[in-house]
């Protein structure tokens, strides 16, 4: 025993044995991303950007003007500003505001709205130089739906990630169960 | 330069040595955060050590206050912004014992699944920061290619990778496809070796061994008395994980063991947390194993979880409590008060929540295992070397976050 330790001492087996290592991982491939030229693209259903959906039947937007996004959201940054139609007394939303500077991506907006008015995109190149670009009014986030969600991704978005599930034991028929074996460790 | 005179010395005698106070922080990459301390030194020797908190306060128990139970659980994410997953666990248990309603197996498997995922990123990116500190660089880019791994998965289960809130009262957000649990299963049976790693690495050093062994000691009696939870304790030699003395979620449905150390230095709980690695990697396992069917929100507590969203034109009560819900909270909270608390990778994170029967809890307190974490540091550092504070600081494992609330 001691002179294993005395062989350890003297010749930094240790200390070899960790040079070793990562001569060993120069050889694996590069994990790294060099970021700008290269980009990561982000899961589906990633909390980025908002957008508002573009109703397909009538080519503008879904919501409603309830208000229960600007209720739920917890850093309050959704403003909604709505009149009424005086022929049709219908409530029109005049203006609808996200302050992207303050939101927290925890997309409780989503989960709130009735309708499925608004989705989260999955851009999340979105910095600018000034305050103005991160304040989101209904026209951006229009243009945000054609440009990032149109189509039939939008359409997935909101059956698979958004849609509180609690009594709709249907939704489960096709669940994720897992029949692994468990792998018997060799002695 | 002439001689040194005989006066010299004489006069430097008459001066006699003063202490010299340095502050360290908030800006030192070493604190981990905007942690301060005030070191009054004897030459290498710390004399006094003082901390200071507070750089980081936003005010999370006064918010918790004013917002309903369901929105306040993105504020439990920025706690301790590297473990968010652990956190909203530990809120939604809380208030689901408030409530008396209970998670579908499935959830509770789900949440277990995602809290040993975070003590798993938590601890690497503990052990690269701590490793960095004391002067090992390479464990912190090979810690930070497994932590990618965690939250990629992160990512694809929920679209968040840091600030995930995905747990939900009576359950989680949403399910998980069969493709992320094969992409888990094949993490759970990479990572030993990935553990045995760092430990080629860093276990054996002498450099390191010199940094930890006997730095930072503190017994088993003294560190009940200081409060400290989690690995920290462990590291001393004192079996306490809430996991095994309180079970919630699906704890007491799987085996692990709780590492724990004996001298209570900075070595033993590094010791510790790499054994934590391991159980929490087993559990991850057995949890995937064992994975029931069946719905991941509580479907029979109308009252306190959203319902489902194409109930909400077609049935009246449905679209009313989604109202409710969602701008007063639910009403009909019973009125009352629970401590409830779960073990996070840093220690023992509990809320006392105190309902007072409306839709927004009357008081809710976090107990931050960082703040009484930060406050054993003068303990571990006075009478120690100056070069030891930054051993200290790694080892209590705190964030800053957590400890200003």
């Amino acid at each position: 025993m001691t002179i294993k330790k005395f062989i350890n001492t003297v010749f930094m087996t240790e200390i070899l044995k960790g040079m070793a290592l990562t001569f060993r991982s120069m050889l694996t491939p590069a994990i790294t991303r060099q970021y700008p030229k290269v980009k990561r693209s982000a899961a589906a259903g990633f909390r980025g950007e908002h957008a508002f959906v573009r109703d397909p039947e009538t080519g503008r937007e879904k919501c409603i003007g309830c208000g229960l996004c600007g209720a739920v959201c917890p850093s309050q940054c959704i403003h909604i500003y709505t009149s009424e139609d005086p022929e049709t007394h219908k409530k029109i939303v005049d203006r609808y505001e996200i302050e992207l500077l303050r939101c927290v991506y925890c997309a409780f907006c989503v989960e709130a709205c009735p309708v499925g008015a608004i989705s989260l995109t999955e851009n999340y190149e979105y910095a600018d130089y000034s305050r103005e670009a991160l304040y989101m009014t209904k026209e951006k986030l229009l243009a945000n739906w054609d440009k990032f969600m149109a189509g039939k991704k939008g359409e997935e978005y909101f059956k698979k990630f958004w849609h509180p599930q609690a009594n709709d034991f249907a939704a489960y028929a096709g669940q994720a169960v897992f029949n692994h074996k468990p792998k018997v460790e060799g002695k | 330069m002439g001689e040194i005179e005989e006066k010299d010395i004489d006069q430097g005698k008459k001066l006699g040595t003063q202490e010299l106070t340095l502050s360290m922080g908030p800006q030192h990459p070493a604190t981990h955060g905007v942690l301060r301390l005030v070191l009054e030194l004897d030459g290498e020797t710390v004399t006094k050590c003082t901390p200071y908190v507070g750089y980081l306060h936003r005010g999370v128990e006064k918010l918790g206050e004013n917002k309903t139970y369901f929105s306040a659980l993105p504020l439990t994410d920025r706690l301790d912004y590297i473990s968010s997953m652990s956190n909203n666990v530990a809120y939604v248990v809380a208030v689901e014992r408030l409530f008396g309603i209970e998670a579908p197996e499935r959830a509770k498997y789900l949440r277990t699944i995602m809290s040993e995922m975070t003590r798993i990123s938590s601890h690497i990116i503990w052990l690269g920061t701590h490793a960095l500190d004391i002067g090992a660089m390479t464990v912190f880019l090979y810690s930070f290619r497994e932590r990618e791994w965690l939250l990629d998965l992160f990512e694809q289960a929920c679209g968040a990778r840091l600030t995930v809130s995905y747990p939900r009262i009576g359950g989680v957000r949403n399910d998980v496809s069969k493709e992320w649990l094969d992409s888990l299963y094949r993490f759970t049976q990479e990572f030993p070796a990935r553990v045995d790693e760092y430990e080629t690495l860093i276990d054996q050093n002498r450099i390191w061994l010199q940094r930890t062994k006997g730095i930072g000691v503190i017994s088993a009696e003294e560190a009940i008395n200081w409060g400290l939870t989690g690995g920290t304790l462990r590291g001393s030699g004192v079996n306490y994980d809430v996991r095994k003395a309180f079970p919630y979620d699906a704890y007491d449905k799987v085996e692990f063991e709780v590492p724990l150390g004996s001298a209570g230095d900075v070595y033993d709980r590094y010791r510790v947390r790499m054994g934590e690695l391991r159980q929490a990697n087993r559990i991850i396992k057995q949890c995937i194993e064992q994975m029931p069917d069946g719905p991941v929100l509580a479907p029979d507590a109308p009252k306190f979880i959203l319902p489902a969203k194409e109930n909400l034109f077609k049935n009246m009560e449905s679209l009313i409590h989604h109202f409710v819900l969602l701008t007063k909270g639910p009403l009909t909270a019973p009125a009352g008060e629970i401590y409830s608390a779960a073990e996070v990778p840093k220690g023992e994170l509990g809320f006392y929540i105190v309902s007072d029967g409306t839709g927004k809890p009357y008081r809710m307190r976090v107990r931050a295992p960082s703040f009484i974490h930060a406050s054993v540091l003068p303990r571990l550092c006075e009478g120690g070397l100056v070069a030891d504070v930054i051993a200290n600081i790694g080892t209590i494992d705190i964030v800053l976050g957590e400890c200003d609330r």
